[in-house]
């Protein structure tokens, strides 16, 4: 969003490198999120762009052999710092993943975990109320408020992708990671996925890793282009699409890639 | 050329039927053998369900068991009714010698006398009349009412007399004898007479095995599953200590039953032939089985479950206790069954710690001695007696179906409280 | 710029095939201006006759590279120079039928002259249409090598050509002014005239396309007066 014709920057990332082991999977990123938009990742398999958004709400420390040096910068925070609490953090940074994973357990229960573990609801019909608005929020209130508790993995592809959207929306984020939050459902589905990031850009800053160039083109604001655990280039949406800059950005959106 | 694959996806067809036929004809054989063993085991068995009685008249003289004129509750209880039970058996039979008077008194079980007194009991008003009465045969006589008994064979080859078995064609005759179902086989300790042993003091002492070793086997198990496969760093020693585990699944029972003996019974002098001790040494060996359950059913929780958790801003330790863990329930519940089943089975640590000796009481806690079901089997296979013939196979049916209802337990946890994830 | 080709065959097919449509389209397109001007200025009459014959071919073309522009879009999603190259196409050869169109239009006006015209005339129309002629085959060459310079000459030649038509009308009004008998062939000798002009302007189009085709940019401001080039960043 620009607010006196400047561009305000939600994320601000210094010379990130990230390694496995032995091998270093992300070569000095810097690269500025822009609040309220939204930003598509783009790249060939194994090229770093999931890693670096998981890098961004830190669930590569789920990963023992990983390590990231540099700095993230949220809020005027680092949260590679050892300070920075993990559970907050996450708490501010939503996730949604490749496979649709809704907990086993009813649609309700799905959605009020993160606002129970947080302690973010005094009373039930507090609770009521967030379920409420994060179902209708993702767009799926309509579809489940008469089998809230019914469970959430009975549901269609495209709706448990929703659901999981409505479970990360719940705990207020600021900024929701999304993982190619498509790429297991259907065109229908993923055209209400789609709709609904347009939507959620409005309160949320929003990251999207996709596989889909044509998906990259429609929903994103700037899209940044990976290869090789380098960021190639980055920029608006259009301009990579219609004019990119870079070669390899070139041949990788033509499809030319040897 | 075309001839060529004509022969050859003839060929690759036969050598599937083959294969189909191996492998049907080696589930049939399988499936003889369990039908043959459980034929064997029924057709012997089936038998100790059934008890035979002799149904003697009984004539409550007063005299005879000493008694005053209008005895009190506690007379009676402590009257001497030996005399009483020896004159009926010898009624049966008024002209008999001594010695066949001997044979008349062995026709029934020693237990004939409290039987007696029993019936009074339940009815004081007795004294001075006459009542049919059942009177538990003897484990011989039994076999022969069963048919078990070969009465071809020279008389002194037999337990029986002949004196004995004229008498008890008479009775039959009168219709004197009855068979009934055998109760007493469930509610009775073990005995040294096959007509009176029964399998309560061994099931009670299985039972409080099983629980000793769920209470103590269960928690730990599910804690070190838990803590090495979510929280443990994976480094060369969790892999030791991995490796170990699978080996000490695979320790012979024996040894740690020699480990009971060494350190339970030595050591910490705790109470001898107890399903304590007994159900500890079992849980030490359910350990592994529940520990690889519990670490499997936690591996087959798909991780995007915990990353769902984690994303969502869940501690390790939520993540752990509010997801993974009620996700690994039901395979870890069903594998403590089946490791729970594999501990009643067992019979060797139990026989080296003390549990194979001689009980005649009914345990009523684990600190009392007691026998297991597969030590009672051992105990009366090696008796000699016709009588534990069928008890052993009778103990065995208890035995599998004991286990049979357990894996069915499992198998319905499995089946109602596993949840479909994605 | 080479480009590597495409990692789906049938693509790259594709787009080569558009590109040489492009080409063989503006080869016609250059015939057929010449044979105009050639029928023109050397009174032939068959020339004309070929040129109004050979538009149809022209025509054809334009709705081939339409339909495969249509379907580049609709199955290949074409994107970047891919994307450029597709809707270029489609805009050149608008333009290409234009001229075609314009080359028939003025053989058959041709058709309809008399045979004697001044000198001077003569000799204004083919200056004008031998310059419109040349911007023609060098933007084709433009094309063809994917050159943004090439297409800013083009774009900033078009200013002589205007001065040059401009010279060309008063030669007509001059004719016209003669004599009254001269009032039908002047007339038409104006839509000529004209013709080419619009030949000139079609051809400054395509060299605006092939400059945003090469660069990704788009030639901004009014088309260059005089000797200044207005176009900075060139690439």
């Amino acid at each position: 969003m620009k607010k006196n014709g400047v561009k305000m920057i939600k994320i601000n990332s210094k010379n990130v490198d990230v390694f496995y082991g032995k091998k270093q999977a992300l070569f000095n990123i810097n690269l500025d999120i822009e609040e309220n938009q939204v930003t598509a990742l783009i790249g060939p398999s194994g090229c770093g762009k999931s890693t670096f958004l998981r890098c961004l709400n830190r669930m590569n420390d789920v990963i023992d052999i990983c390590r990231v040096k540099g700095q993230i910068i949220i809020n005027d925070f680092d949260i590679n710092d050892k300070s920075c609490d993990v559970v907050r953090l996450r708490e501010k940074i939503g996730m949604v993943f490749q496979k649709p994973n809704p907990f086993p357990k009813t649609i309700y229960e799905n959605i009020s975990y993160g606002p129970t573990i947080h302690g973010m609801a005094q009373s039930k019909n507090e609770m009521d109320e967030i379920v409420e608005n994060s179902l209708k929020k993702a767009a799926l209130w309509e579809e489940v408020k008469d089998r809230l508790h019914e469970p959430g993995t009975g549901l269609s592809g495209g709706q448990q992708q929703r659901l999981c959207i409505a479970r990360a929306i719940s705990v207020k984020p600021e900024v929701i990671l999304m993982d190619e939050p498509c790429s297991a459902l259907d065109p229908i589905a993923t055209a209400q996925i789609e709709e609904l990031i347009d939507e959620l850009k409005k309160d949320h800053t929003i990251i999207i890793v996709t596989h889909s160039m044509a998906q990259a083109a429609r929903v994103s604001q700037n899209t940044g282009f990976f290869h090789l655990g380098e960021l190639i280039e980055h920029g608006s949406t259009d301009k990579i699409f219609k004019n990119p800059e870079n070669k390899r950005t070139q041949d990788y959106i033509t499809g030319r890639f040897g | 050329m075309n001839k060529n694959k004509e022969k050859l996806l003839n060929s690759r067809y036969r050598a599937e039927k083959r294969f189909q036929f191996y492998g049907k004809s080696a589930i049939f054989l399988a499936l003889l053998f369990l039908t043959i063993f459980i034929f064997k085991i029924f057709s012997t068995g089936y038998t100790a369900f059934q008890k035979t009685w002799l149904i003697v008249p009984v004539t409550f003289d007063a005299e005879t068991m000493y008694l005053d004129e209008n005895p009190s509750k506690e007379d009676l209880e402590d009257a001497d009714y030996f005399d009483l039970a020896l004159q009926t058996m010898f009624n049966l039979d008024k002209s008999a010698s001594e010695k066949q008077q001997n044979d008349l008194k062995r026709m029934v079980s020693y237990f004939f006398e409290r039987e007696i007194k029993r019936e009074l009991l339940n009815d004081p008003s007795l004294i001075g009349k006459t009542k049919d009465v059942y009177l538990t045969a003897s484990d011989d006589l039994d076999q022969v009412f069963k048919g078990n008994y070969p009465r071809d064979l020279p008389e002194d080859q037999r337990r029986v007399t002949d004196y004995q078995l004229k008498i008890f064609d008479q009775l039959v005759e009168q219709g004197r004898i009855e068979s009934k179902f055998n109760l007493s086989f469930f509610t009775y300790p073990d005995s040294r007479e096959a007509e009176l042993a029964g399998i309560a003091s061994s099931f009670m002492g299985s039972i409080f095995s099983i629980l000793v070793c769920l209470v103590i086997a269960f928690p730990v198990a599910v804690l070190a599953a838990i803590y090495l496969e979510e929280f443990a760093p994976k480094n060369r020693f969790t892999d030791f200590i991995e490796v170990n585990i699978n080996n000490l699944a695979a320790v012979p029972s024996i040894v740690f039953g020699l480990l009971g003996l060494g350190i339970l019974l030595a050591v910490f002098q705790l109470p001898r032939s107890t399903p304590l001790v007994g159900g500890i040494t079992l849980s030490l060996m359910t350990l592994p089985t529940i520990i690889i359950a519990c670490r499997a059913s936690l591996k087959a929780v798909p991780p995007s479950i915990r990353e769902a958790a984690l994303a969502m801003g869940a501690s390790k330790m939520q993540t752990t206790m509010h997801h993974t863990v009620p996700l690994s329930m039901p395979g870890t519940l069903s594998g403590t069954i089946i490791g729970l089943a594999q501990a009643l089975g067992e019979t060797a640590p139990l026989i080296l710690i003390g549990m194979v000796a001689f009980v005649n009481t009914i345990p009523g806690s684990p600190l009392d001695p007691a026998a297991s079901l597969p030590v009672q089997i051992y105990i009366w296979a090696e008796s000699a007696e016709r009588g534990f013939v069928e008890k052993v196979s009778a103990c065995i049916m208890v035995l599998l179906g004991f286990l049979i209802i357990m894996n069915l337990f499992a198998q319905i946890i499995r089946h109602k409280f596993e949840k479909k994830w994605s | 710029m080479v480009e590597a080709p495409h990692t789906v065959k049938s693509y790259e097919e594709e787009l080569k095939n558009l590109n040489s449509n492009i080409i063989k389209m503006g080869g016609f397109c250059e015939e057929s201006l010449g044979k105009a001007i050639q029928a023109i200025t050397t009174r032939n009459s068959d020339n004309a006759e070929a040129v109004i014959k050979d538009d149809e071919k022209i025509d054809k073309f334009e709705t081939l590279i339409e339909q495969q522009v249509v379907n580049l879009i609709a199955l290949r999603q074409p994107m970047a120079i891919d994307l450029r190259e597709t809707v270029t196409a489609l805009k050149i050869s608008s333009d290409l039928e234009r001229i075609g169109d314009l080359a028939k239009n003025i053989s058959k006006r041709t058709l309809l002259l008399n045979e004697n015209l001044p000198k001077n005339l003569t000799e204004a129309l083919v200056r004008v249409s031998s310059n419109v002629q040349k911007q023609l085959k060098s933007i084709l060459d433009a094309y063809l090598d994917r050159s943004s310079a090439m297409a800013i000459n083009v774009w900033e030649g078009d200013e002589q050509i205007d001065d040059l038509t401009n010279l060309c009308m008063q030669e007509v009004i001059k004719y016209l002014k003669e004599n009254e008998k001269n009032l039908d062939d002047g007339t038409h000798l104006l839509f000529v005239t004209k013709n080419i002009e619009r030949i000139g302007d079609h051809t400054t189009n395509v060299a605006e396309q092939v400059y945003y085709l090469v660069t990704g940019e788009y030639l901004e401001g009014d088309r260059p007066k005089g000797t200044e080039p207005i176009v900075t960043g060139e690439k």
